[in-house]
């Protein structure tokens, strides 16, 4: 096992500096990405409970409901637009290439990168929730609408605070010389 | 492609360098005077026409005036309740300015709020303004709230306390920081007919939604903190 472990790094040793970065990056691309199950699944749930809306009171709550549920799932989106951008940068403009330093801690801060970004799923997930209760509780008092927007926003800021902190370790990773 | 880039913030004037740190003026000082200059113009106007307001409004510049502080009057007690609605005063003009500044990437400037420093320098004050008007209403029952439930809590009370600045700071800071950057890097990879009409699609989400979204929260969870601190 030590003898495999041996060779891997010796060869990641001996390669090219650029190129162990770019793999790396790309490798860190698209763990990023997968941060996309949370809005995916939050804005899913925000939209169901939005036609539950619909259908239960169509003729006063639905209008309101549909756009509470499209107002907090652009806020549910949020955490996959950091992703994006993380994956974008990578992708495009990585700055680790011109970076000094030793390329196997280079490719690694790629990939922790790309890893700090998964974080993502549970913002999204929890801020699609809040989303399709605001939706269903506007359906049935669609008077209450800004008190319940309000409480709804406040608490999907609150829910974003470990994706933020997320993506500023990814920023960290990428544009600081972090262990030069 | 990387030489077009550009999100980062410059230094335009250097004044002097010391130990390799230059220090001077950057981009984000310029943009804040920029937004400051913009509210105190608009402030000289207002007063200069306070004299001719009348009790009942005959003109459209009274109406939006009035309309714009009975909205932050209204904004202020339902969040904070009606004994702290002098508030208003000072929660209204933060609004305005955190608004105009997430608002400058719409005019091609960086954003002074897509820096650490201003949103940490607001945060702060929010930070000071718990601890102030906790002990001011509450005297020591505040400091009692510390060693709440159990007084072996009393470190992680107070990291929970220290937290508050640095997340608050961090939410405004990173959003506008993600809009920045989507911004950059779209007007450096598009060729320069995609430049033309359609960043207005990502301009209207990224700076005027997520930037007015990102106010009315930073703003409203500091009026919920201070508040919160002044309550029994």
């Amino acid at each position: 096992m030590t003898g495999y472990a041996d060779f891997l790094f010796g060869w990641m040793a001996n390669v090219d500096p650029v190129a162990l970065v770019l793999a790396f990056s790309a490798i860190g691309a698209g763990l990023a990405m997968i941060a996309g199950i949370g809005p995916g699944i939050g804005q899913g749930f925000a939209a169901g409970k939005a036609a539950e809306a619909m259908g239960k009171n169509p003729k006063d709550g639905g209008k309101p409901a549909t756009l509470v549920m499209l107002l907090g799932a652009a806020v549910a989106e949020t955490s996959g637009i950091f992703s994006l951008v993380i994956a974008i940068i990578m992708l495009f403009a990585n700055p680790l290439i011109n970076k000094g330093g030793i390329a196997i801690v280079l490719a690694a801060s790629a990939i922790g990168a790309g890893f700090a970004m998964i974080a993502g799923i549970g913002p999204g997930i929890g801020q699609g929730y809040a989303a399709g209760k605001a939706a269903e509780a506007v359906g049935k008092r669609p008077k209450l609408q800004s008190a319940i927007v309000r409480t709804m926003l406040l608490g999907q800021a609150v829910a974003q605070t470990t994706g933020i902190y997320a993506l500023i370790i990814a920023l960290l990773l990428l544009f600081v010389n972090l262990f030069a | 492609m990387e030489q077009n880039l550009d999100f980062g913030i410059h230094q335009v004037v250097t004044f002097f360098e010391y130990n390799g740190q230059s220090f001077g003026l950057t981009t984000t000082h310029i943009n804040t005077f920029l937004v400051m200059a913009v509210l105190t113009i608009f402030g000289l106007i207002v007063r200069y026409k306070l004299k001719n307001f009348k009790m009942i409004p005959d003109s459209k510049f009274q109406i939006i005036i009035e309309f714009l502080v009975d909205t932050i009057n209204s904004f202020t007690i339902s969040t904070m309740g009606e004994k702290n609605a002098r508030f208003s005063s000072f929660y209204g003009p933060m609004f305005l300015f955190i608004l105009l500044c997430n608002l400058t990437g719409l005019i091609g400037l960086r954003p002074p709020t897509a820096d650490i420093a201003t949103t940490f320098a607001l945060s702060l004050t929010t930070f000071f303004m718990i601890q102030w008007y906790g002990l001011r209403a509450r005297g020591t029952r505040y400091l009692k709230g510390f060693l709440e439930p159990m007084p072996f809590l009393l470190p992680l009370n107070i990291i929970g306390e220290l937290a508050n600045p640095i997340s608050l700071s961090f939410r405004l800071f990173g959003n506008i920081l993600g809009g920045t950057i989507i911004m950059g890097l779209y007007y450096a990879m598009m060729p320069w007919w995609a430049q033309l009409g359609l960043p207005s699609v990502l301009h209207s989400y990224f700076d005027v939604f997520a930037g007015a979204l990102q106010t009315l929260i930073f703003v409203m969870l500091s009026m919920t903190f201070v508040s919160s601190a002044m309550e029994d």
